[in-house]
């Protein structure tokens, strides 16, 4: 609604804005959180084995960016993961929503697969990690199958329950239009089960990050997962630190951009 | 020809069967316009459902044209008492759907398209949201929406039920004017006695729940009509016939 909020004071623009001050609150908590950390670690409160100092970890950060740990730098790390993540995200969004869709306007389908997918999905991804690396080996594709069986569910729930939430009145107006099947599914329910589906791609993208950190801890060579895994078995606790705090960064732009290209594809979001 | 023959519906849900319709008999020439009046819930928007083909009677028969009424088609418009637009397309898009459906060139469209932006009053909010306009104004878009097809039957479940009192006159009159030119039957719903009497050539008064068809009131005004019918001593007898059967309680 780029029109509305013309020529009207800025925080007025939209009911959703703050005051421009609004920002400095995380900020102010990162600082407090910091002076405490290093209020600890001054005082010997606790043993810096447990808690480095704050400089420390940044010390550590900078090793890790600059040298590497054990043979890899930081920013390898995150790639290889965000590649492990999108790949195995992707594959299932790619596969796990058309599925949905399939069985949400096909009762045979739905029968056929439901029964496998209530039994798949109570079972926590973790579970697969040995029998994938048994298939797989430790490579790429192990963790792909692994984010892939782990997000699938997920998906298909949301794309599925996005068809059975299309409002009746809406499947009879395109139908009193002349609509076909097709058209049906193409001009009402796929625009309908949108905003579910994205829903959907928001706790995936999460539970793709578990999957592929658990995976990364117990067969691999690279990553996130087994960068925290091997600093863990080193009692490197800085460099622990900073491999959470990648992971983190990493899965809240990953999530930002889910948002950002929901923003494009389903802007009506919320109105009827 | 619209026929209903012995048509009941009921619902069956979690509490119990709730009978809707009970022996519903009716028959809609070509080119009729037969409004139904009724008090709230007595089934009014169900018998459009079944005669749209949204709903399949629990007993009876349904024909158009001789022709068992088996699901909806695109020759029965439905306008609904809520808009229902699709909130992905704009105003321009949601009125252009049923000609975009069945592959009216590009251009065409858009002609159509421009001429009911202008009858509804619409000019100017083409690449609106659907959602920015104001509940009447989306209404209006549901109606063009329909119409645009120039269907054979138009079936209207209390169309301008939620428009301001100018709007609804206008409306009133383009539906009018619409029937004087394109003559389609309609079969249409309202709650406004004096709406079903400025527009039907007859009203049919349901009774309460299960609904049945009570009385037929035919209106013998002369087509085509104007808006001022409604102030003449004949209109008003009329619509305190009408009156006097829905609400027999007012009139003692
Ligand atoms: N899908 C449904 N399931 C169960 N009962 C229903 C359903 N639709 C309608 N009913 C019931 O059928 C009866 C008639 O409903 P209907 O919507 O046809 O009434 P109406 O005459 O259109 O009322 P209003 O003037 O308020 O719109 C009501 O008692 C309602 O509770
Ligand atoms: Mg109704």
């Amino acid at each position: 609604m780029p029109t509305l909020g013309a020529g009207m004071p800025e925080h007025f623009s939209s009911p959703g804005r703050q005051p421009r001050w609004m920002w400095v609150l995380p900020l102010l908590l990162v600082f407090a959180v910091i002076s405490l950390w290093q209020g600890l670690v001054s005082f010997k409160v606790v043993p810096t084995l447990v808690l480095p100092a704050p400089s420390a970890v940044w010390m550590d950060a900078k090793m890790l960016v600059l040298q590497g740990f054990q043979g890899q730098t930081l920013w390898s790390d995150m790639w290889i993961s965000a590649l492990r993540i999108l790949s195995g995200f992707l594959a299932a969004v790619l596969i796990g929503a058309p599925l949905g869709l399939w069985m949400g306007t096909h009762r045979v389908v739905f029968k056929l697969v439901d029964p496998v997918l209530q039994f798949v999905r109570p079972v926590p991804p973790l579970a697969y990690i040995p029998l994938m690396v048994v298939w797989f080996g430790i490579g790429e594709m192990s963790k792909t199958m692994v984010i892939l069986l782990g997000t699938i569910p997920v998906i298909m729930i949301s794309a599925l329950a996005g068809v059975r939430s299309t409002p009746r009145q809406r499947l009879q107006v395109a139908e009193c239009l002349g609509a076909t099947r097709f058209q049906l599914f193409r001009h009402v329910i796929l625009p309908s089960a949108l905003p579910e589906i994205f829903t959907g791609m928001r706790v995936g993208i999460g539970v793709a990050w578990t999957c592929l950190v658990a995976a990364e801890m117990i067969g691999a060579a690279s990553g996130l997962g087994w960068l925290v895994q091997i600093a863990g078995q080193d009692i490197q606790v800085g460099v622990i630190f900073v491999g959470i705090a990648a992971i983190g960064v990493l899965g809240y732009l990953m999530e930002l951009g889910i948002r950002l290209l929901e923003r494009r594809v389903v802007p009506w979001r919320g109105h009827t | 020809m619209i026929e209903l023959r012995q048509v009941a519906k009921c619902y069956h849900g979690q509490n119990g069967v709730t009978p809707a319709l009970a022996d519903v008999n009716l028959t809609v020439q070509d080119g009729e316009f037969v409004v139904v009046v009724g008090p709230s819930g007595c089934g009014k928007t169900t018998l459009l459902g079944l005669v749209a083909g949204f709903e399949r009677p629990s007993a009876g028969m349904l024909t158009m044209d001789g022709q068992p009424i088996l699901g909806p088609s695109h020759q029965r418009a439905v306008v609904f008492q809520q808009p229902t637009l699709y909130p992905w397309l704009t105003v321009r898009q949601n009125i252009g759907l049923g000609l975009k459906l069945r592959g009216t060139p590009g251009d065409r469209t858009r002609l159509a398209v421009d001429h009911y932006l202008e009858i509804m009053g619409l000019s100017g909010f083409g690449e609106h949201a659907s959602y920015q306009l104001s509940g009447g104004m989306q209404q209006r878009v549901a109606i063009a929406r329909a119409l645009i097809v120039e269907p054979g039957v138009l079936l209207m479940d209390e169309p301008f039920g939620a428009l301001d009192a100018n709007t609804r006159g206008d409306m009133q009159r383009f539906l009018l004017d619409l029937w004087q030119r394109l003559r389609p039957t309609v079969l249409f719903i309202t709650h406004d006695v004096e709406e079903a009497v400025l527009l039907g050539d007859r009203v049919l008064v349901m009774t309460d729940r299960p609904g049945r068809i009570g009385d037929e009131v035919a209106v013998p005004f002369a087509r085509p009509r104007h808006w001022d019918l409604a102030l003449t001593p004949e209109f008003l007898q009329l619509k305190r016939t009408v009156l006097s059967i829905l609400r027999p309680d007012m009139f003692f």
